[in-house]
């Protein structure tokens, strides 16, 4: 049975060279075609292509020089915050610090202060009750003083005057304190 | 009863001329895929749009274009190399086209398994790398440099003169020529034998059964095809770039 494939459908060639060798007509059409193309690719093709190309390479470099400078910018804003915080966080205990030492210094004056009141509110408890105590001694003296010696007229069976055992028994109370 | 009918190399590669019989633009079907090769990589680039943020075709046109910048003049010369980029691209797409055609229903013939444009390319590679040495060099400094290996001792410059010239100025462009043809013109042949043992396994139905194999390894033959056409691609722009980064720096 006799094969013939589509693609040899049309029949050999009229010329019977070696088919490895090149023939004029196709060297003369591969010649021209690829001229044409060079000629179409250099001058009318690819330069809006390369342009385009150019020019999108440039507007990513660009963003991208923006967004490192934005970047940088952020960095340093970021560093300038860093320094504020850290000189206001250095102001803040300073404040801290003088204000404590200030209350402190408040409160050792207000503790001497108030000792002091205490001790002069003491003072003059103290004489208030020497006072009060000297008061009523004298208040007391003058019954204890009858009232002894009555009682140690009652005791000796006979009378002692008053006005006369005064001194001792002044004496007396004097030294019981 | 059970014989493969193999088609001859003349039916596989050759096309008769459908213009100009005869003539020297004699146009047959390689000429066919040539302009198409031209056309549709310019169709893309001119659908293109220009947006900042690209979509559909401006992401596929800008991938190319990045690609050779990127994988083939980054890679084999440097920034230097940009200058380039026009002609390494067209060589790029160029091939990249004429092999892809190989897959495509009813063309299934790349056009470097002819050797006419492989040729072609291999000779603008050829003049772009000796120019670019030349104005990099000067003329004496490329010929020195391309020709004197540093170190060769004066007895032996003669002979490494005469090896270094074939190598550098014959068989660069030759090898690449040859690599992409002899490439393309194999995968060809290859994707041609399954698709005739296909048929013939068709045919012929005690053997019917082993044709779902033939029929995967033709399947998978044609994605390794499509691999091919765009690595031969990659490779031929490669190595121009390699060649010009040789030329135009002195050892």
């Amino acid at each position: 049975m006799s094969l013939l494939l589509i693609i040899a459908a049309e029949g050999p060639a009229k010329e019977a060279d070696n088919p490895i060798l090149p023939v004029v007509p196709e060297l003369f059409w591969s010649a021209l075609t690829f001229a044409a193309f060079f000629l179409l690719i250099k001058f009318v093709l690819l330069p809006p292509v390369k342009r385009t190309m150019d020019l999108r390479a440039e507007a990513i470099r660009s963003d991208l020089d923006a967004a490192e400078a934005a970047k940088a910018s952020a960095s340093s804003a970021a560093g300038d915050v860093d320094d504020q915080l850290a000189g206001a966080r250095a102001e803040a205990a300073a404040v801290i610090d003088a204000a404590r030492s200030e209350a402190e210094t408040e409160r050792q004056s207000i503790l001497a202060q108030a000792n002091a009141e205490v001790a002069k509110m003491k003072e003059l408890a103290e004489a208030d009750l020497a006072a009060a105590r000297s008061q009523a001694m004298d208040q007391v003296r003058p019954k204890v003083a009858e009232l002894a010696t009555s009682a140690a007229s009652k005791a000796m069976d006979r009378t002692i005057d008053v006005e006369a055992a005064r001194p001792i028994v002044d004496s007396y109370l004097s030294n019981s304190n | 009863m059970f014989a493969l009918e193999f088609p001859s190399i003349d039916n596989l590669v050759k096309w008769p001329e459908y213009l100009f019989e005869g003539t020297f633009a004699g146009f047959n079907k390689i000429s066919l895929i040539l302009v198409l090769a031209m056309l549709i990589p310019t169709v893309l680039f001119l659908l293109a749009k220009r947006d900042l943020v690209p979509r559909g075709i401006q992401n596929i046109v800008e991938s190319i274009v990045e690609f050779v910048e990127n994988q083939i003049i980054m890679a084999a010369i440097g920034p230097e190399g940009m200058k380039y980029l026009p002609l390494l691209l067209s060589i790029f797409l160029f091939v990249f086209f004429g092999n892809i055609f190989e897959v495509i229903p009813t063309f299934q013939m790349p056009a470097n398994a002819r050797m006419a444009n492989p040729l072609i390319l291999a000779v603008v590679v050829w003049v772009t790398f000796i120019g670019a040495g030349i104005k990099a060099q000067g003329f004496g400094g490329f010929m020195k440099s391309s020709l004197v290996p540093p170190g060769t001792p004066a007895a032996l410059l003669p002979l490494m003169m005469l090896i270094e010239f074939i190598s550098t100025f014959l068989l660069r462009p030759f090898g690449l020529a040859v690599r992409l043809f002899a490439n393309m013109l194999a995968g060809h042949i290859l994707l041609v034998t399954f698709g005739v043992l296909c048929i013939t396994l068709w045919t012929l139905s005690p053997l019917v059964v082993v044709l779902p194999f033939s029929f995967g390894m033709l399947v998978a033959l044609t994605g390794f095809e499509m691999m091919v056409a765009f690595l031969q691609a990659f490779i031929f722009a490669l190595l121009a770039a390699v060649y010009i980064n040789l030329s135009i720096h002195a050892h």
